[in-house]
């Protein structure tokens, strides 16, 4: 394990009932990273989101991170300590403003509702959402429900972010969006994992990228040595159309 | 109310008189539980008046006897029909409306109308317990160290008789089969060209047909009066929280178990106190298995 | 200041009525109805604390209500002791209770933990009308009568000034709700649980306190109204009408609002007040009407207009700021 990660994943397994979702994952992280994490639908990508950030716990193996071991801490614990993640199906605070459900964020580090009100429009800002700020989140169309869930996620200042699809379901336009504002957020130094199902967007985004199929770690490399991997194009086999995009 | 007690503790054996206490109590509660557990497995509605159809089907039974001196089983033939057409009345009404509302909404909906019919029946009949007295009820039968009044056997015969019919009905008839699709995958069930609204009104209906079956069958037992269900529902809840959600099975099973520490609770502890046997059982199994006792997908699982 | 008085005007209108009408009103029946509109309202909001703000919605609400009037009555029927000190006790077991059924949200949701909250409030029915040697049983307590604020024995005009002080409390802690950090990061554990703890937010810790508050808050108008009214009957302040009425005031005005409660209080306390007047020859009695109406206008109120009175203002107050702009 190297001195510099900023989370390290030892050999971590997730069970449910007889189905074992995660098996036996080891993953590192350094501070700066934007490790990608692809696999089918399936894989257990989302299981170990839901491992690291603590909704679920882990039946072996460690997570550590900045040097806390967090295996089994609560969420709200672990997003405190700097490690905050999106869902997949997006949650927003549905009857709550957009401008509310950053504030909610932004309020995790600040005390001050003055404050968090200004954080929260920065970040609001930059995620381009400036002009729904106004707006009930569960009026907004998905590809904004998305930004915002990425918005709230930033507004709690991680020092790691976990994105879960947060480009699924998005139209060209708003993916090319996301990917910018991804690049944007990776380039200010904030370190992030992503959970792509799409490779194409993962290949254009992502310095590393770990591959799981049926719950196991069966690749890691650059996207381009991701790409050629035989194992990789194996698992995808029915799904040729993703890497054709590519 | 409780044999054992009427004849005093020399003239049975204890332990014969609550097995077979709880059997017959049981039989009556999975009737009851029955009804909610469909309407909760196929609708995913929680109608907390549901002890009010009960409640309603006693009064039934109480008028039926002292206006017409029609026995509480011949009543039966009225009421199910009578309910069945309420059920449905009502699903149209009130239910229809909140099927696809939040929680919140069908929560308030469901105590709405358990208010209103109430106290519905509160201001047409008054306050006041009534009880119903037929031939039955004051006919004790003794057999093998056991005491118990014809009433209650009967009670126990026709409630099983109607669970089982009912058993029958979900698993044997296209409607059945196409209820319980719809109660494992609303969407799908959507997608292929099932008419949910018609599941959802037959569903209710049947639901409420069982319980006001299940009050009219509990008529000659309890006092009939506007609150008379309140204990009932809870007590449903307690079994269909046991036995797992919309699991008719586990209801059945779940129904031996909460007349079991009732009938043992009343003996030790007397009738007076009864009740709070149910309502600590009730929040002892939501805390410690919502899941209910076979695992299934449960109380744990409803908000998400 | 400007501002605030702008967006409270509403409250300011409720309130500061309530303030003027005793010295105009000296009619002994109104001033009644004014009372128990503003205690119903603190109790509403008390319970929107829980249901409103926090999202758990209990249908026992009674509980805290019963525990307040009972520690009460009975340290002032049995030992002679004040009713503050009463509403201290009554405060504490709410404390403690509360925390229980705070505890109960974070393993049961939505309809399981409304049923839960019933049945607590039915075991203490029980307990309370059962355990005659202690608490008199079915027959209720009378509340003993001591003229002067330390035994809360006051007229009209004073209940009347010690109900608002309550309810403008009440009011203000819902504002505080809508304003402080605690009550935002409290509307993301109601809007979604798990999106609050990827934020950091402790969900179930907020929870417990929301709920623990609201029984507190319950159990010292449950005090007052038992001083007031001067009589505990536990089928009463037990009774799951009595928590549906707290969820109804609520509903009706606007639940997550902070005058909500309090405009739901004025129209079915005046509703109730009015029915009584108009049905008292009724032969069968006024109670189970005015309950059918307030099931009815629950059913109807929570499908049609789900935002309440307050909801619907804020919409229209919505609608013509935007035809000005």
């Amino acid at each position: 394990m190297s001195a510099t990660a900023l989370l390290s994943l030892e050999r971590v397994t997730k069970r449910f009932g007889g189905l074992t979702a995660v098996r036996e994952v080891s993953v590192e992280v350094r501070a700066g990273d934007l490790l990608g994490i692809i696999g089918p639908n399936g894989a257990g990508k989302t299981t170990l989101f839901n491992v690291i950030a603590g909704y679920y716990r882990a039946d072996e193996g460690r997570v550590v991170f900045d040097g806390h071991d967090i295996t089994g801490r609560p969420a709200h614990a672990i997003a405190g300590l700097g490690l905050t993640r999106t869902f997949q199906i997006v949650k927003p605070f549905g009857n709550l403003s957009v401008l509310d459900n950053v504030m909610i964020g932004a309020l995790t580090r600040l005390a001050s509702t003055r404050e968090a009100r200004a954080e929260a429009e920065r970040v609001i800002a930059v995620c381009g959402l400036g002009p729904h700020a106004v707006a009930r989140a569960r009026a907004l169309p998905l590809g904004l429900r998305k930004r915002l869930e990425v918005a709230r996620a930033l507004a709690t200042r991680p020092r790691l972010l976990l994105l879960d699809e947060v480009m699924a379901g998005l139209n060209p336009t708003e993916l090319g969006g996301m990917i910018d504002l991804v690049r944007r957020l990776h380039a200010d130094g904030l370190t992030l994992v992503v959970i792509e199902h799409i490779m194409a967007a993962m290949m254009r985004l992502a310095q590393r990228i770990v591959m799981l199929h049926h719950g196991e770690k069966i690749a890691e490399g650059t996207p381009r040595e991701i790409a050629s991997d035989r194992r990789v194009i194996d698992a995808y086999l029915g799904e040729e159309f993703v890497l054709a995009e590519a | 109310m409780d044999p054992a007690r009427r004849l005093g503790r020399a003239q049975i054996d204890v332990f014969a008189q609550l097995g077979v206490s709880t059997i017959l109590l049981g039989g009556i509660y999975a009737l009851i539980a029955v009804g909610l557990t469909l309407i909760f497995g196929i609708m995913r509605v929680v109608n907390f008046a549901h002890g009010e159809f009960l409640m309603l089907g006693m009064y039934l039974g109480f008028w039926a006897f002292t206006l017409l001196s029609m026995d509480p089983w011949f009543v039966l033939f009225v009421s199910i029909p009578l309910f069945f057409g309420i059920g449905v009345l009502t699903y149209v009404l009130v239910m229809k409306g909140v099927i696809h509302a939040s929680h919140n909404v069908q929560i308030f909906t469901t105590v709405g109308l358990s208010t209103a019919l109430q106290n519905t029946a509160l201001v047409l009949w008054s306050g006041d317990f009534h009880t119903v007295r037929p031939w039955h009820a004051l006919r004790p039968i003794r057999m093998l160290g056991t005491a118990f009044n014809l009433s209650q056997v009967v009670a126990f015969v026709i409630a099983l008789t109607l669970t089982v019919l009912l058993f029958a009905f979900m698993r044997f008839t296209h409607t059945g089969r196409v209820m319980r699709a719809t109660a494992q995958d609303r969407d799908a069930a959507i997608l292929m060209g099932i008419d949910t609204d018609r599941v959802y009104r037959i569903t209710f209906a049947l639901g409420i047909a069982a319980v006001g079956a299940a009050g009219v069958l509990v008529s000659p037992l309890y006092a009939v009066y506007p609150t008379a269900g309140l204990q009932f529902v809870l007590l449903s809840y307690v079994v269909v929280v046991l036995g797992g959600l919309g699991d008719m099975v586990g209801a059945l099973i779940g129904s031996l178990i909460v007349a079991a520490v009732e009938v043992a609770g009343s003996y030790w502890f007397g009738t007076a106190w009864k009740e709070i046997f149910y309502f600590l059982l009730f929040i002892g199994v939501l805390v410690f298995r919502p899941a209910g006792l076979f695992g299934q997908r449960g109380a744990e699982n409803l908000g998400v | 200041m400007a501002r605030a008085l702008a967006r409270h005007w509403g409250a300011l209108v409720v309130f500061g009525a309530a303030a003027l009408v005793p010295i105009v009103v000296r009619d002994a029946y109104f001033l009644d109805s004014l009372v128990l509109i503003l205690l119903w309202g603190a109790l509403s909001a008390a319970w929107n604390v829980a249901g409103g703000y926090a999202g758990q919605v209990s249908i026992g609400h009674a509980s805290f209500f019963g525990i307040g009037a009972y520690s009460a009555a009975l340290l002032g029927a049995r030992w002679q002791q004040s009713p503050w000190l009463g509403m201290l006790v009554g405060i504490a077991l709410s404390l403690a209770a509360g925390a229980a059924i705070g505890y109960l949200s974070n393993r049961l949701k939505g309809p399981y933990f409304a049923l839960s909250t019933i049945a607590f409030s039915q075991v203490l029915l029980i307990v309370a009308s059962r355990w005659r040697a202690f608490t008199s049983g079915s027959e209720g307590i009378p509340v003993p009568f001591r003229p002067g604020f330390a035994t809360l024995g006051l007229g009209h005009v004073a209940w009347v000034y010690l109900a608002l002080a309550v309810a403008v409390l009440y009011w203000g802690i819902q504002v505080w709700l809508e304003h402080s950090r605690f009550g935002y990061r409290l509307a993301g554990v109601r809007e979604d649980e798990d999106a609050a703890q990827a934020l950091g937010i402790p969900a179930r810790r907020l929870k417990v306190i929301a709920v623990t508050a609201s029984a507190a808050l319950t159990s010292v108008c449950g005090t007052l109204w038992a001083q007031y009214v001067g009589f505990v009957d536990p089928f009463y302040v037990f009774s799951v009408d009595l928590s549906v009425r707290f969820a109804l005031n609520t509903i009706i005005g606007g639940m997550g609002t902070a005058l909500g409660p309090f405009l739901g209080s004025i129209l079915i306390t005046s509703l109730e007040t009015y029915l009584r007047a108009t049905l008292s020859g009724v032969k069968s009695g006024f109670t189970g009407i005015y309950l059918i109406v307030y099931g009815v206008v629950l059913i109807l109120v929570v499908r049609f207009v789900p935002d309440g009175l307050a909801g619907v203002a804020g919409r229209l107050r919505a609608r013509r700021a935007r035809a000005h702009a």
